[in-house]
Protein backbone atom coordinates (compact mmCIF):
# COMPACT_ATOMS: atom_id res chain seq x y z
CA UNK A 1 0.00 0.00 0.00
CA UNK A 2 1.18 3.49 -0.62
CA UNK A 3 2.44 5.83 2.01
CA UNK A 4 0.53 8.45 1.70
CA UNK A 5 -2.76 6.06 0.92
CA UNK A 6 -1.91 4.85 4.67
CA UNK A 7 -1.29 7.92 5.93
CA UNK A 8 -4.82 9.64 4.93
CA UNK A 9 -6.23 6.19 6.33
CA UNK A 10 -4.51 6.71 9.39
CA UNK A 11 -5.67 10.19 9.83
CA UNK A 12 -9.44 9.01 8.86
CA UNK A 13 -9.47 6.51 11.32
CA UNK A 14 -7.42 8.25 14.34
CA UNK A 15 -10.22 10.94 14.30
CA UNK A 16 -12.93 8.05 14.85
CA UNK A 17 -11.03 6.69 17.56
CA UNK A 18 -10.45 9.66 19.54
CA UNK A 19 -14.15 10.78 18.59
CA UNK A 20 -15.25 7.60 20.21
CA UNK A 21 -12.26 7.36 23.31
CA UNK A 22 -13.08 10.93 24.39
CA UNK A 23 -16.25 10.01 25.73
CA UNK A 24 -15.31 7.72 28.04
CA UNK A 25 -15.39 8.61 32.17
CA UNK A 26 -11.64 10.24 33.33
CA UNK A 27 -9.05 7.82 33.30
CA UNK A 28 -8.55 7.47 37.09
CA UNK A 29 -11.95 8.72 38.67
CA UNK A 30 -13.09 6.61 41.44
CA UNK A 31 -16.97 7.02 40.51
CA UNK A 32 -16.64 5.63 36.65
CA UNK A 33 -19.06 2.59 36.48
CA UNK A 34 -16.46 -0.12 36.05
CA UNK A 35 -15.42 0.94 39.26
CA UNK A 36 -18.49 1.27 41.17
CA UNK A 37 -19.94 -1.71 39.75
CA UNK A 38 -17.89 -4.20 38.72
CA UNK A 39 -14.43 -3.42 40.97
CA UNK A 40 -16.83 -3.02 43.96
CA UNK A 41 -17.83 -6.77 43.35
CA UNK A 42 -14.77 -8.21 42.97
CA UNK A 43 -13.32 -6.43 46.65
CA UNK A 44 -16.05 -7.11 48.66
CA UNK A 45 -16.63 -11.56 47.69
CA UNK A 46 -13.09 -11.92 46.30
CA UNK A 47 -11.66 -13.36 49.74
CA UNK A 48 -14.50 -15.50 50.85
CA UNK A 49 -15.75 -16.46 47.45
CA UNK A 50 -12.61 -16.09 45.45
CA UNK A 51 -9.80 -17.98 47.83
CA UNK A 52 -6.96 -15.48 47.44
CA UNK A 53 -5.88 -12.24 48.30
CA UNK A 54 -4.42 -11.88 45.18
CA UNK A 55 -7.78 -10.53 43.32
CA UNK A 56 -6.17 -10.95 39.99
CA UNK A 57 -5.11 -14.67 40.80
CA UNK A 58 -9.00 -14.98 42.30
CA UNK A 59 -10.33 -13.98 39.23
CA UNK A 60 -7.99 -15.99 36.76
CA UNK A 61 -8.13 -18.93 38.93
CA UNK A 62 -11.72 -18.96 40.12
CA UNK A 63 -13.66 -16.68 39.02
CA UNK A 64 -12.84 -17.23 35.13
CA UNK A 65 -10.97 -20.67 35.25
CA UNK A 66 -12.47 -20.96 31.84
CA UNK A 67 -10.56 -18.67 30.47
CA UNK A 68 -7.83 -19.19 31.75
CA UNK A 69 -7.76 -23.35 30.70
CA UNK A 70 -8.15 -21.57 26.99
CA UNK A 71 -4.95 -19.64 27.50
CA UNK A 72 -3.34 -22.52 28.38
CA UNK A 73 -4.64 -24.78 25.40
CA UNK A 74 -3.73 -21.92 23.40
CA UNK A 75 0.18 -21.86 24.27
CA UNK A 76 0.22 -25.49 24.04
CA UNK A 77 -1.11 -25.83 20.50
CA UNK A 78 1.10 -22.87 19.48
CA UNK A 79 3.62 -24.95 20.17
CA UNK A 80 2.81 -27.85 17.88
CA UNK A 81 1.67 -25.98 15.24
CA UNK A 82 5.11 -24.75 15.84
CA UNK A 83 6.48 -28.07 15.77
CA UNK A 84 5.04 -29.16 12.52
CA UNK A 85 6.36 -26.33 10.49
CA UNK A 86 9.65 -26.22 11.31
CA UNK A 87 10.99 -28.32 9.02
CA UNK A 88 14.17 -30.18 9.64
CA UNK A 89 16.87 -29.11 7.50
CA UNK A 90 20.41 -29.95 7.56
CA UNK A 91 23.08 -27.93 9.11
CA UNK A 92 21.32 -27.61 12.48
CA UNK A 93 24.12 -26.69 15.07
CA UNK A 94 23.53 -26.44 19.03
CA UNK A 95 21.10 -23.84 19.83
CA UNK A 96 22.29 -20.10 19.72
CA UNK A 97 23.40 -17.83 17.10
CA UNK A 98 26.19 -19.30 15.52
CA UNK A 99 25.08 -20.51 12.33
CA UNK A 100 26.69 -21.94 9.06
CA UNK A 101 24.99 -19.77 6.84
CA UNK A 102 26.70 -17.89 4.68
CA UNK A 103 24.72 -14.65 5.08
CA UNK A 104 24.99 -14.31 8.50
CA UNK A 105 28.00 -14.28 10.82
CA UNK A 106 28.96 -16.13 13.66
CA UNK A 107 29.24 -14.73 17.65
CA UNK A 108 31.56 -15.92 19.71
CA UNK A 109 30.17 -16.16 23.39
CA UNK A 110 32.45 -14.64 25.87
CA UNK A 111 33.17 -16.10 28.94
CA UNK A 112 32.40 -13.73 31.07
CA UNK A 113 28.63 -13.95 30.51
CA UNK A 114 28.87 -17.80 30.07
CA UNK A 115 30.53 -17.58 33.92
CA UNK A 116 27.84 -14.56 34.79
CA UNK A 117 25.22 -16.40 33.35
CA UNK A 118 25.78 -19.69 35.21
CA UNK A 119 25.86 -17.67 38.63
CA UNK A 120 22.98 -16.04 38.30
CA UNK A 121 20.76 -19.16 37.35
CA UNK A 122 20.18 -20.94 40.98
CA UNK A 123 19.08 -17.60 42.41
CA UNK A 124 16.64 -16.86 38.84
CA UNK A 125 15.16 -20.46 39.32
CA UNK A 126 14.47 -19.98 43.09
CA UNK A 127 12.61 -16.90 42.84
CA UNK A 128 10.62 -18.02 40.09
CA UNK A 129 9.15 -21.05 42.00
CA UNK A 130 8.90 -18.51 44.84
CA UNK A 131 6.74 -16.56 42.34
CA UNK A 132 4.51 -19.22 41.47
CA UNK A 133 4.34 -20.68 45.00
CA UNK A 134 3.03 -17.76 46.48
CA UNK A 135 0.91 -16.46 43.70
CA UNK A 136 -2.61 -16.07 45.68
CA UNK A 137 -0.69 -13.83 48.42
CA UNK A 138 1.74 -11.71 46.74
CA UNK A 139 1.86 -10.05 43.24
CA UNK A 140 2.93 -12.88 41.00
CA UNK A 141 0.79 -16.42 40.18
CA UNK A 142 1.66 -19.05 37.67
CA UNK A 143 2.17 -17.67 34.57
CA UNK A 144 4.54 -15.16 35.63
CA UNK A 145 6.79 -17.82 37.17
CA UNK A 146 6.96 -19.67 34.43
CA UNK A 147 7.82 -16.87 31.86
CA UNK A 148 10.58 -16.09 34.54
CA UNK A 149 11.55 -19.77 34.35
CA UNK A 150 11.11 -19.91 30.72
CA UNK A 151 13.69 -16.85 30.33
CA UNK A 152 16.41 -18.49 32.68
CA UNK A 153 15.88 -21.78 30.75
CA UNK A 154 16.51 -20.09 27.13
CA UNK A 155 19.51 -18.22 29.00
CA UNK A 156 21.22 -21.10 29.86
CA UNK A 157 20.53 -22.63 26.35
CA UNK A 158 21.89 -19.47 24.72
CA UNK A 159 25.61 -18.95 26.72
CA UNK A 160 25.86 -21.24 29.19
CA UNK A 161 25.42 -24.43 25.78
CA UNK A 162 24.86 -26.27 29.53
CA UNK A 163 22.29 -29.14 28.02
CA UNK A 164 23.29 -31.19 25.01
CA UNK A 165 20.88 -31.47 22.77
CA UNK A 166 20.16 -34.92 23.05
CA UNK A 167 19.81 -34.95 26.96
CA UNK A 168 17.73 -32.34 27.30
CA UNK A 169 15.13 -33.10 24.49
CA UNK A 170 14.40 -36.71 25.19
CA UNK A 171 11.33 -36.72 23.59
CA UNK A 172 8.78 -39.43 25.65
CA UNK A 173 9.69 -37.35 29.10
CA UNK A 174 9.55 -33.61 27.86
CA UNK A 175 6.44 -34.55 25.99
CA UNK A 176 4.26 -34.87 29.26
CA UNK A 177 6.50 -32.33 30.81
CA UNK A 178 4.99 -29.47 28.25
CA UNK A 179 1.77 -30.87 28.46
CA UNK A 180 1.62 -30.09 32.53
CA UNK A 181 -0.33 -26.95 32.33
CA UNK A 182 -3.32 -28.54 30.00
CA UNK A 183 -3.65 -31.91 31.73
CA UNK A 184 -2.95 -29.86 35.66
CA UNK A 185 -6.07 -27.66 34.57
CA UNK A 186 -7.99 -30.93 33.81
CA UNK A 187 -7.40 -33.05 36.23
CA UNK A 188 -8.63 -30.04 38.64
CA UNK A 189 -11.53 -29.40 37.23
CA UNK A 190 -12.42 -32.69 36.92
CA UNK A 191 -11.97 -33.12 41.03
CA UNK A 192 -13.71 -30.23 41.18
CA UNK A 193 -16.72 -31.55 39.31
CA UNK A 194 -16.54 -34.88 41.32
CA UNK A 195 -16.60 -32.63 44.28
CA UNK A 196 -19.21 -29.91 44.07
CA UNK A 197 -20.81 -31.02 40.94
CA UNK A 198 -19.89 -27.93 38.57
CA UNK A 199 -16.34 -28.54 36.46
CA UNK A 200 -13.78 -25.65 37.16
CA UNK A 201 -15.54 -25.11 40.80
CA UNK A 202 -13.73 -24.77 44.31
CA UNK A 203 -15.29 -26.50 46.88
CA UNK A 204 -15.50 -24.36 49.95
CA UNK A 205 -13.22 -25.85 52.47
CA UNK A 206 -10.30 -23.67 52.74
CA UNK A 207 -7.51 -25.96 53.12
CA UNK A 208 -8.96 -28.04 49.89
CA UNK A 209 -9.22 -24.56 48.25
CA UNK A 210 -5.63 -23.64 48.53
CA UNK A 211 -4.57 -27.03 47.45
CA UNK A 212 -6.11 -27.17 44.31
CA UNK A 213 -4.94 -23.22 43.81
CA UNK A 214 -1.35 -24.36 44.04
CA UNK A 215 -1.30 -27.18 41.89
CA UNK A 216 -3.42 -25.21 39.16
CA UNK A 217 -0.17 -22.65 39.76
CA UNK A 218 2.34 -24.74 39.64
CA UNK A 219 0.85 -26.70 36.49
CA UNK A 220 0.54 -23.50 34.62
CA UNK A 221 4.25 -22.87 35.76
CA UNK A 222 6.01 -25.63 34.99
CA UNK A 223 3.79 -25.99 31.74
CA UNK A 224 4.54 -22.67 30.31
CA UNK A 225 8.40 -22.82 31.39
CA UNK A 226 8.45 -26.08 28.93
CA UNK A 227 6.41 -24.98 26.09
CA UNK A 228 9.01 -21.24 26.16
CA UNK A 229 11.82 -23.22 26.29
CA UNK A 230 10.43 -26.02 23.66
CA UNK A 231 9.30 -22.67 21.14
CA UNK A 232 12.82 -21.83 21.36
CA UNK A 233 14.35 -25.25 20.71
CA UNK A 234 11.67 -25.38 17.66
CA UNK A 235 13.17 -22.13 16.12
CA UNK A 236 16.86 -22.53 16.83
CA UNK A 237 17.29 -26.53 15.53
CA UNK A 238 14.73 -26.10 12.80
CA UNK B 1 1.38 20.16 36.87
CA UNK B 2 2.93 17.94 39.73
CA UNK B 3 5.90 15.55 39.68
CA UNK B 4 3.61 12.39 38.80
CA UNK B 5 1.96 13.81 35.95
CA UNK B 6 5.00 15.40 34.07
CA UNK B 7 6.81 11.70 34.72
CA UNK B 8 3.17 10.08 33.08
CA UNK B 9 3.80 12.17 30.23
CA UNK B 10 7.47 11.77 29.52
CA UNK B 11 6.92 7.95 29.72
CA UNK B 12 3.72 8.27 27.06
CA UNK B 13 5.76 10.49 25.05
CA UNK B 14 9.10 8.00 25.02
CA UNK B 15 6.61 5.14 24.08
CA UNK B 16 5.89 7.26 20.88
CA UNK B 17 9.30 7.80 19.85
CA UNK B 18 10.08 4.27 19.92
CA UNK B 19 7.23 3.01 18.15
CA UNK B 20 8.45 5.39 15.08
CA UNK B 21 11.89 4.41 15.97
CA UNK B 22 10.75 1.17 15.05
CA UNK B 23 8.82 1.95 12.18
CA UNK B 24 11.70 4.01 10.85
CA UNK B 25 14.90 1.77 11.28
CA UNK B 26 16.01 -0.65 8.46
CA UNK B 27 18.25 -2.56 10.35
CA UNK B 28 16.29 -5.27 11.85
CA UNK B 29 18.47 -6.37 15.06
CA UNK B 30 18.42 -2.29 15.79
CA UNK B 31 14.26 -2.58 15.57
CA UNK B 32 13.96 -5.39 17.59
CA UNK B 33 16.16 -3.89 20.47
CA UNK B 34 13.85 -0.64 20.17
CA UNK B 35 10.95 -2.56 20.23
CA UNK B 36 12.45 -3.94 23.71
CA UNK B 37 13.05 -0.69 25.02
CA UNK B 38 9.05 0.20 24.04
CA UNK B 39 8.37 -2.97 26.20
CA UNK B 40 10.23 -2.36 29.06
CA UNK B 41 8.99 1.21 28.88
CA UNK B 42 5.52 -0.06 28.72
CA UNK B 43 6.17 -2.28 31.93
CA UNK B 44 7.13 0.99 34.23
CA UNK B 45 3.83 2.55 33.13
CA UNK B 46 2.10 -0.51 34.45
CA UNK B 47 4.13 -0.56 37.96
CA UNK B 48 2.82 2.86 38.21
CA UNK B 49 -0.57 2.08 37.54
CA UNK B 50 -1.32 0.01 40.35
CA UNK B 51 -0.43 -3.26 38.18
CA UNK B 52 2.02 -5.41 39.21
CA UNK B 53 1.16 -8.35 38.08
CA UNK B 54 1.16 -7.08 34.91
CA UNK B 55 4.17 -5.57 34.63
CA UNK B 56 5.72 -8.46 35.85
CA UNK B 57 5.12 -10.57 33.12
CA UNK B 58 5.30 -7.94 30.19
CA UNK B 59 8.78 -7.45 31.83
CA UNK B 60 9.32 -11.15 30.95
CA UNK B 61 8.14 -11.99 27.89
CA UNK B 62 8.11 -8.63 25.98
CA UNK B 63 11.99 -7.89 26.82
CA UNK B 64 13.13 -11.39 27.76
CA UNK B 65 11.38 -14.05 25.39
CA UNK B 66 9.92 -12.22 22.19
CA UNK B 67 12.99 -10.43 21.35
CA UNK B 68 15.39 -13.40 21.60
CA UNK B 69 12.98 -15.17 19.44
CA UNK B 70 13.05 -12.41 17.17
CA UNK B 71 16.86 -12.41 17.07
CA UNK B 72 16.98 -16.20 16.76
CA UNK B 73 14.73 -15.84 13.91
CA UNK B 74 17.27 -13.08 12.84
CA UNK B 75 20.03 -15.10 12.80
CA UNK B 76 18.54 -16.72 10.01
CA UNK B 77 16.76 -14.77 8.13
CA UNK B 78 18.73 -11.84 7.52
CA UNK B 79 19.46 -8.58 9.01
CA UNK B 80 18.40 -5.64 6.79
CA UNK B 81 15.30 -4.68 5.36
CA UNK B 82 15.38 -3.82 1.72
CA UNK B 83 14.16 -0.77 0.41
CA UNK C 1 -11.54 20.58 23.61
CA UNK C 2 -10.34 20.35 27.33
CA UNK C 3 -10.91 16.56 27.29
CA UNK C 4 -8.06 16.02 25.20
CA UNK C 5 -6.13 16.70 27.81
CA UNK C 6 -7.70 14.72 30.56
CA UNK C 7 -7.59 11.85 28.24
CA UNK C 8 -4.40 11.72 27.23
CA UNK C 9 -4.00 8.44 28.14
CA UNK C 10 -6.64 6.63 25.92
CA UNK C 11 -5.46 9.17 23.11
CA UNK C 12 -1.54 7.84 23.25
CA UNK C 13 -2.94 4.01 23.46
CA UNK C 14 -4.85 4.76 20.43
CA UNK C 15 -1.85 6.25 18.42
CA UNK C 16 0.11 3.33 19.51
CA UNK C 17 -2.61 1.64 17.48
CA UNK C 18 -2.09 3.68 14.57
CA UNK C 19 1.00 3.37 14.45
CA UNK C 20 1.43 -0.17 14.59
CA UNK C 21 -1.53 -0.35 11.98
CA UNK C 22 0.93 1.92 9.85
CA UNK C 23 3.98 -0.50 10.08
CA UNK C 24 1.68 -2.93 9.30
CA UNK C 25 0.47 -2.05 5.98
CA UNK C 26 2.93 -0.05 4.34
CA UNK C 27 6.04 -2.11 5.11
CA UNK C 28 7.26 -4.52 2.75
CA UNK C 29 9.53 -7.09 5.09
CA UNK C 30 7.64 -9.96 6.69
CA UNK C 31 9.48 -9.38 10.39
CA UNK C 32 8.70 -5.86 10.21
CA UNK C 33 5.26 -6.55 9.72
CA UNK C 34 5.72 -8.84 12.57
CA UNK C 35 6.79 -6.36 15.00
CA UNK C 36 4.13 -3.57 13.99
CA UNK C 37 1.38 -6.41 14.84
CA UNK C 38 3.06 -6.36 18.48
CA UNK C 39 3.38 -2.97 18.91
CA UNK C 40 -0.64 -2.76 17.99
CA UNK C 41 -1.94 -5.96 20.45
CA UNK C 42 0.68 -3.93 23.55
CA UNK C 43 -1.19 -0.33 23.03
CA UNK C 44 -4.63 -2.28 23.10
CA UNK C 45 -3.22 -3.90 26.35
CA UNK C 46 -1.95 -0.58 27.69
CA UNK C 47 -5.88 0.65 26.78
CA UNK C 48 -7.63 -2.12 28.96
CA UNK C 49 -5.32 -1.49 31.97
CA UNK C 50 -5.83 2.07 32.23
CA UNK C 51 -9.85 1.75 31.89
CA UNK C 52 -9.43 -0.03 35.35
CA UNK C 53 -6.80 2.51 37.23
CA UNK C 54 -7.66 4.48 39.65
CA UNK C 55 -5.92 7.95 40.81
CA UNK C 56 -3.64 7.29 44.25
CA UNK C 57 -5.15 3.46 44.17
CA UNK C 58 -3.00 0.49 45.48
CA UNK C 59 -2.72 -2.73 43.95
CA UNK C 60 -5.57 -5.07 43.97
CA UNK C 61 -4.23 -7.08 46.90
CA UNK C 62 -6.00 -7.79 49.75
CA UNK C 63 -3.70 -7.98 52.63
CA UNK C 64 -4.60 -7.03 56.24
CA UNK C 65 -3.45 -3.38 56.12
CA UNK C 66 -4.46 -2.48 53.05
CA UNK C 67 -7.16 0.18 52.34
CA UNK C 68 -8.04 3.08 49.95
CA UNK C 69 -9.23 2.73 46.58
CA UNK C 70 -8.21 -0.78 44.66
CA UNK C 71 -7.24 -0.64 41.03
CA UNK C 72 -9.83 -3.05 39.21
CA UNK C 73 -8.95 -6.48 38.92
CA UNK C 74 -10.53 -7.59 36.26
CA UNK C 75 -8.32 -5.60 33.43
CA UNK C 76 -5.66 -7.00 35.21
CA UNK C 77 -6.80 -10.79 34.65
CA UNK C 78 -7.83 -10.29 30.78
CA UNK C 79 -4.57 -8.03 29.56
CA UNK C 80 -2.73 -11.45 31.28
CA UNK C 81 -4.67 -14.11 29.09
CA UNK C 82 -3.61 -11.46 26.28
CA UNK C 83 0.00 -11.55 26.75
CA UNK C 84 0.19 -14.86 26.12
CA UNK C 85 -1.79 -15.35 23.66
CA UNK C 86 0.22 -12.55 21.87
CA UNK C 87 3.45 -14.66 22.90
CA UNK C 88 2.24 -17.80 20.92
CA UNK C 89 1.20 -15.83 17.57
CA UNK C 90 4.64 -14.16 17.76
CA UNK C 91 6.41 -17.99 18.21
CA UNK C 92 4.20 -19.47 14.92
CA UNK C 93 4.51 -16.32 12.98
CA UNK C 94 8.25 -16.69 13.47
CA UNK C 95 8.28 -20.28 12.21
CA UNK C 96 6.39 -19.42 9.31
CA UNK C 97 8.62 -16.77 8.31
CA UNK C 98 11.70 -19.33 8.72
CA UNK C 99 9.82 -21.77 6.80
CA UNK C 100 9.26 -19.45 3.84
CA UNK C 101 12.94 -18.32 3.37
CA UNK C 102 13.63 -21.37 3.42
CA UNK C 103 11.03 -22.21 0.60
CA UNK C 104 11.11 -18.87 -1.13
CA UNK C 105 14.30 -17.25 -0.08
CA UNK C 106 13.50 -13.84 0.48
CA UNK C 107 11.04 -12.81 2.96
CA UNK C 108 9.79 -9.11 1.20
CA UNK C 109 6.49 -9.31 -0.24
CA UNK C 110 7.11 -7.99 -3.57
CA UNK C 111 9.23 -10.66 -4.82
CA UNK C 112 6.78 -12.93 -2.85
CA UNK C 113 4.15 -11.84 -4.94
CA UNK C 114 6.72 -11.82 -7.66
CA UNK C 115 7.37 -15.84 -7.06
CA UNK C 116 3.68 -16.83 -7.08
CA UNK C 117 2.89 -14.50 -10.18
CA UNK C 118 5.25 -16.17 -12.20
CA UNK C 119 3.90 -19.83 -11.09
CA UNK C 120 7.46 -21.51 -9.46
CA UNK C 121 9.26 -21.71 -6.43
CA UNK C 122 12.79 -20.92 -7.01
CA UNK C 123 13.63 -22.36 -4.12
CA UNK C 124 16.79 -22.06 -1.49
CA UNK C 125 17.32 -25.01 0.06
CA UNK C 126 14.88 -27.66 -0.11
CA UNK C 127 14.68 -30.36 1.94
Amino acid sequence: MRSWLAIVLMVVLGVLMIIAVIQLPQPGSPDAPAQTHVSAYYVEGGKELGGAENLVTAVLLNFRALDTFGEVVVIFSALVAVLAVAAAVAGTGPAGITRTAAETESVEVSPLVAFMVRLLAPFIATFAVFVMLKGHVLPGGGFQGGAVLGAMLILLALFAHRPKPSRFGHPAGLFWLRATGVLAFVLVGLLGLAMTGWMFAMPHDPLAREAMMIALELGIGIGGAAVLIGLFRALADG
Amino acid sequence: MGIAEFIDLLLLGLLIVCALGVAMLRDLVAAVIMFSIYSFILCLLWAIRGAPDVAMTEAAVGAGITAVLFLTTIAVVGRREKK
Amino acid sequence: MDNLITHIDYIAAVVLFLIGLYIMLVRQNLLKKLLGLNIMETAVFAFIVTTGMVHDGSPPLLAADASGPFASALPHALVLTGIVVAVSITALALALIIRIQREYGTIELQELLNHSASGQSHSGVRQ
